[in-house]
């Protein structure tokens, strides 16, 4: 496979910042990843950390607030960030489509589910509206729906059945991108494989790619190729979703790793990252991470950290050479109550 | 099926309601100081003819006794006769009934389709000069009495620029063969137009302003940034989606307002001689004149109903999640 022609989304230096009475605040700032054909890539970071600000500008669906203040979204050949209304209008679901993060109000209340599809449809495609329905009947069954639901307006569907007729939604035109804003928390976990699983086979069958924001790192572990772990609006580390898991080469990466219980591994504690994630109004000098990193060294509080490279991808760690020892470290519970021994001293 | 049995359900509900406010009304006009004996029996009459008077008006029965009596000659359509013109009220009110309903519906239907748009409009343009100067000026229209703005309509469109009648609701000396001709011939709709306009620009205000603050709830809603995603034009998200969303509180706060501008129609009527039975109300009530009163606001009060009738039965229409039983 050509390294470089199957490159499907390629985000270069994205600062996206939103503007509010205090100022402004740069929600996402220089980041970079890209997205190969066939490939699922996993988002994980904390509640606030810039993901779904990210992936909305993706879409370029920003709140009015919200804008791209510097960088390229190159999807396929085309530049996202320069395209007109009209442009953005025909690639959104027809070729990027969305799973929203909450099921519960993505859907109108006053049309039946079915003609919320059949307009996603009709849309982007000249079909009959016969056709249109025929295809959403197609989809449900696909999700595990009645087709007879189709008929029913959305506050008569549980928050699973809605978060399944999103799903069936954003595949309705098989898009070459579906962007999935944590795509099954409302579903139980048992389901929440299914849904995942099939979701998967799906997007194999006509290899579509996924963008897949999470918090869940065993489901990174099973369906993503790729993974970009994100810290207060900056990128930490993005590589081969498995090596970045079990090799992490940031501190941040390691934490997160440490604070999920792995299955088939040793039992162990769970250890959490004290702290709180860095005001973005305002964002610490040097490394974001600084505050809370185990590891940080003087020169981590005053000058940001170049990218690194990795085995499949980048780092942003000034101690990234010593990474076989900082994860040693950072298996240890002791490591990262430091970090809470320095903020009472601070 | 359901909705035939919803609908037949909320009329009996509404005759009701109707039958209690003519209970109140006819026992709050008896409360009320100052009798028709005193104003319609001239006492300088002797006692015996004073009372023949009293038994023909049926004043001398007692207060139940009548009210059984006017309920039992309601039902038969019987509204009594006026103590003033000796007429039957009905006869005396009805075609001025006509007259305000036709001024009613249209000027509320003129500011419920300001009230959509323009609240519509002012929302999606939410942060523009178009949204400062529409909500100010929407404020001032608000606040400026209607009797100010239709003296005001009149100087300028009437007086000044002599495009349309003073007042009145058809050139003096025209005579109309039936109802239709009445209120569809240009002299009348020339004469409808300031009136209505006056009284539509002061109803819009507050469906209006409802309709702008629904509107921003619903554009910050996650299904619109959905339908966006979707590829859906920005038109037909905002009239498809947003606006049908953002309709459902205006269509309550304007079933409220309705029963609010048949009452208000008094000043309108001054204005613009308007030949409605705002001011025969006025003068029935004054007068001590109890079936035409009572007549009137019961055929008020009717009207009122019947709008919430129909807010109720729209709003189940229109939100599917009115549940039906």
């Amino acid at each position: 496979m050509d390294m470089y022609n199957d490159l499907l989304l390629n985000i270069e230096n994205l600062d996206v910042c939103y503007k509010i009475s205090d100022g402004i605040v740069k929600a996402v700032k220089d980041v970079s990843f890209y997205l190969r054909k066939g490939e699922v890539l996993g988002l994980v970071g904390e509640s606030g950390c810039g993901k779904t600000t990210l992936i909305k500008a993706i879409l370029k669906l920003l709140p009015s607030n919200g804008y791209i203040a510097n960088g390229e979204i190159y999807f396929k050949d085309r530049e996202i960030t320069k395209m007109d209304n009209e442009q953005l209008r025909r690639i959104r679901w027809n070729e990027i489509s969305m799973i929203t993060q909450s099921a519960m109000n993505a859907l109108d209340p006053v049309y039946k589910v079915g003609d919320q599809i059949v307009e996603a449809i009709l849309t982007h495609k000249a079909v009959s509206k016969k056709e249109a329905y025929s295809r959403a009947m197609e989809l449900f069954n696909l999700v595990g729906l009645e087709k007879g639901r189709l008929n029913d307006f959305p506050h008569q569907f549980s928050g699973g059945m809605k978060q399944r007729a999103i799903i069936a939604m954003a595949l309705a035109l098989n898009p070459e991108i579906i962007i999935a804003d944590e795509p099954t928390t409302a579903l139980d976990v048992v389901v929440q494989a299914q849904i995942l699983e099939r979701i998967n086979t799906l997007l194999a069958g006509y290899d579509g790619s996924m963008i897949m924001v999470t918090h869940d790192i065993s489901v990174i572990a099973q369906t993503c190729h790729r993974i970009v772990v994100m810290y207060g609006g900056r990128v930490m580390e993005f590589g081969n979703a498995i090596e970045v898991l079990k090799e992490p080469n940031h501190p941040y990466s390691m934490g997160l790793k440490n604070a999920f219980p792995s299955i088939t591994g040793e039992k162990r504690n769970l250890i959490s990252i004290p702290g709180t994630p860095p005001n973005l109004l305002k964002p610490p000098k040097g490394c974001r991470f600084n505050e809370r990193c185990p590891f940080a060294l003087e020169k981590c509080f005053h000058e940001e950290p170049m990218l690194q490279g990795t085995k499949g991808g980048y780092v942003a760690c000034h101690r990234f050479y010593e990474a076989e020892d900082l994860r040693a470290e950072a298996g240890k519970e002791e490591t990262w109550m430091k970090i809470r021994k320095r903020r009472v001293m601070v | 099926m359901r909705s035939m049995k919803y609908i037949l359900k909320r009329i009996l509900q509404m005759i009701l309601t109707l039958f209690i406010l003519v209970t109140i009304l006819f026992f709050l006009f008896r409360v009320v100081p100052g009798d028709p004996v005193s104003m319609y029996i001239d006492s300088g009459l002797d006692k015996e003819s004073q009372e023949l008077l009293l038994k023909q008006y049926g004043l001398d029965k007692p207060l139940l006794e009548q009210y059984i009596i006017y309920i039992k000659s309601m039902l038969r359509g019987d509204f009594g006769n006026s103590f003033q013109y000796g007429k039957p009220a009905i006869t005396v009110i009805g075609e001025r009934f006509w007259n305000t309903l036709v001024l009613m519906i249209t000027s509320l239907a003129i500011s419920l389709c300001i009230g959509v748009f323009g609240g519509a409009l002012l929302a999606w343009k939410r942060g523009t000069k178009i949204d400062t100067v529409g909500t100010i000026l929407v404020l001032a229209v608000r606040c400026a009495p209607v009797f100010w703005t239709g003296m005001l309509f009149l100087s300028i469109f009437a007086f000044k620029l002599k495009l349309l009648p003073l007042g009145g609701m058809n050139t003096p000396g025209t005579n109309f063969v039936s109802l239709y001709d009445k209120f569809f011939s240009a002299d009348f709709l020339k004469h409808l137009i300031l009136p209505a306009l006056t009284a539509s620009l002061y109803s819009a205000a507050t469906p209006l302003l409802v309709m702008r603050s629904s509107m921003l709830e619903v554009v910050k809603e996650d299904f619109i940034e959905l339908v966006r995603a979707k590829g859906v034009k920005e038109k037909k998200i905002l009239y498809k989606h947003a606006m049908r969303n953002a309709l459902l509180p205006v269509i309550t706060v304007f079933a409220v307002q309705a029963g609010f501008a048949i009452g208000g129609s008094v000043l309108i009527e001054t204005v613009f001689r308007w030949p409605g039975m705002g001011r025969e109300i006025v003068l029935a009530v004054s007068a001590r004149d109890y079936p035409l009163a009572q007549t009137a606001f019961f055929l008020i009060g009717t009207m009122t109903a019947l709008f919430n009738l129909i807010a109720d039965v729209l709003y189940a229409y229109l939100d599917p999640r009115v549940v039906i039983n």
